[in-house]
């Protein structure tokens, strides 16, 4: 299972589309999130930063706190500039910037995850 | 200058978000496989530039302000909320949210400019289906409240933060605010509001509630007879 976190309910759709067909569970937000992670570890997970409550940062920091979900693979979906950011210390493998991502950027993420392992 | 310039980067940022999107929806039409969906995909494009649009129009309207385009007149409260309604109403149902209208005086007409009111209204509609949960319902209400016509939006969503309600309580926005921080946030609608209502003399305002936030506005009241009463 791949979690989609965005608060942008049209976003998520998109993303849940690239993915198709693997199965996906979408949140608009951390805490309804980290509530179905401590249910069922998702083998990827694709999260936006700037999340309504709790941000993307605090559910990084959550996820990173626990010895069963430090290694979840995470990709960051985010308008904001990470690129002077190292943030392979919360498990995150990749950044994708909504600005110009494509499907394909979607799709790679999956299939880098799935290579890696 | 440091504020508007600030100004300037926060439209900026807010506006760029509804770009991003309809960028991902246009990948979306394409990988669409039924005439459903495609149709789907072309009525949320539309849905998104729309709002994108009222948006950067709002913000013209504000540097035009002064120019004597937006004359006050008397304006029917109940015709504008029900304008707003009316177009707003499909969105809330496609969020999965409900957008109720309740009266609780006589219908009045208010010292506004109609065109301005309803960005004022809109705005605040708009920020309430933003920040409330799914299948959560919004209310827009309309009462007299001290010699002067309330509108009042109820949303369910997170309480305001207590910086931009005390900036609210001092009377408006002076500039673009983002609420919880958050790129794609209404901050800006909330400012074009604001803006609006300073422009028209009304008053506007923040209830924090536990369960969200009640956004107003205070209208003055019209001495002219209501054609509706």
């Amino acid at each position: 299972m791949i979690f989609v976190i965005d608060d942008d309910q049209l976003m998520s759709e998109c993303i849940t589309r690239y993915l198709a067909p693997r199965q996906t569970a979408v949140f608009s937000n951390a805490i309804e999130a980290m509530a179905a992670i401590n249910e069922q570890t998702p083998e990827l997970i694709f999260l936006d930063i700037m999340l309504d409550g709790p941000n993307g940062f605090t559910l990084l920091h959550e996820l990173a706190s626990y010895q069963d979900t430090a290694k979840i693979p995470i990709v960051i979906v985010s308008s904001l500039d990470f690129s002077d950011h190292e943030l392979s210390i919360y498990g995150v493998v990749k950044v994708l910037n909504k600005d110009h991502m494509t499907p394909a950027d979607i799709k790679n993420s999956l299939e880098f995850i799935q290579n890696a392992k | 200058m440091e504020s508007e310039v600030n100004s300037i980067l926060f439209a900026a940022h807010e506006l760029k978000a509804p770009l991003s999107l309809m960028r991902q929806l246009a990948f979306s039409l394409e990988m669409a496989a039924t005439p459903q969906e495609q149709a789907k995909i072309r009525a949320q494009i539309v849905g998104v530039s729309d709002r994108a649009l009222k948006q950067v129009d709002d913000l013209t309207k504000i540097a035009r302000l002064e120019d004597g385009l937006f004359e006050l007149a008397p304006v029917s409260v109940r015709a504008v909320c029900d304008d707003v309604t009316s177009e707003l109403q499909h969105l809330f149902r496609f969020n999965n949210r409900e957008l109720k209208i309740k009266y609780s005086n006589k219908s009045r007409l208010v010292i506004a400019n109609r065109e301005l009111l309803f960005s004022v209204i809109y705005n605040f509609c708009l920020n309430a289906m933003h920040y409330s949960g799914t299948e959560t319902r919004s209310e827009l209400s309309v009462q007299d409240h001290n010699g002067a016509v309330q509108v009042k939006i109820r949303d369910f969503g997170p309480a305001l933060p207590i910086d931009v309600w005390r900036e609210l309580k001092r009377g408006w926005l002076k500039k673009p605010t983002s609420i919880a921080m958050r790129p794609g946030s209404s901050g800006l609608g909330l400012y074009i509001a604001s803006k609006f209502s300073r422009f028209m003399h009304a008053e506007v305002g923040a209830i924090r509630h536990r369960d969200g936030t009640s956004f107003f506005v205070n209208l003055p009241i019209s001495t002219q007879t209501s054609l509706f009463s």
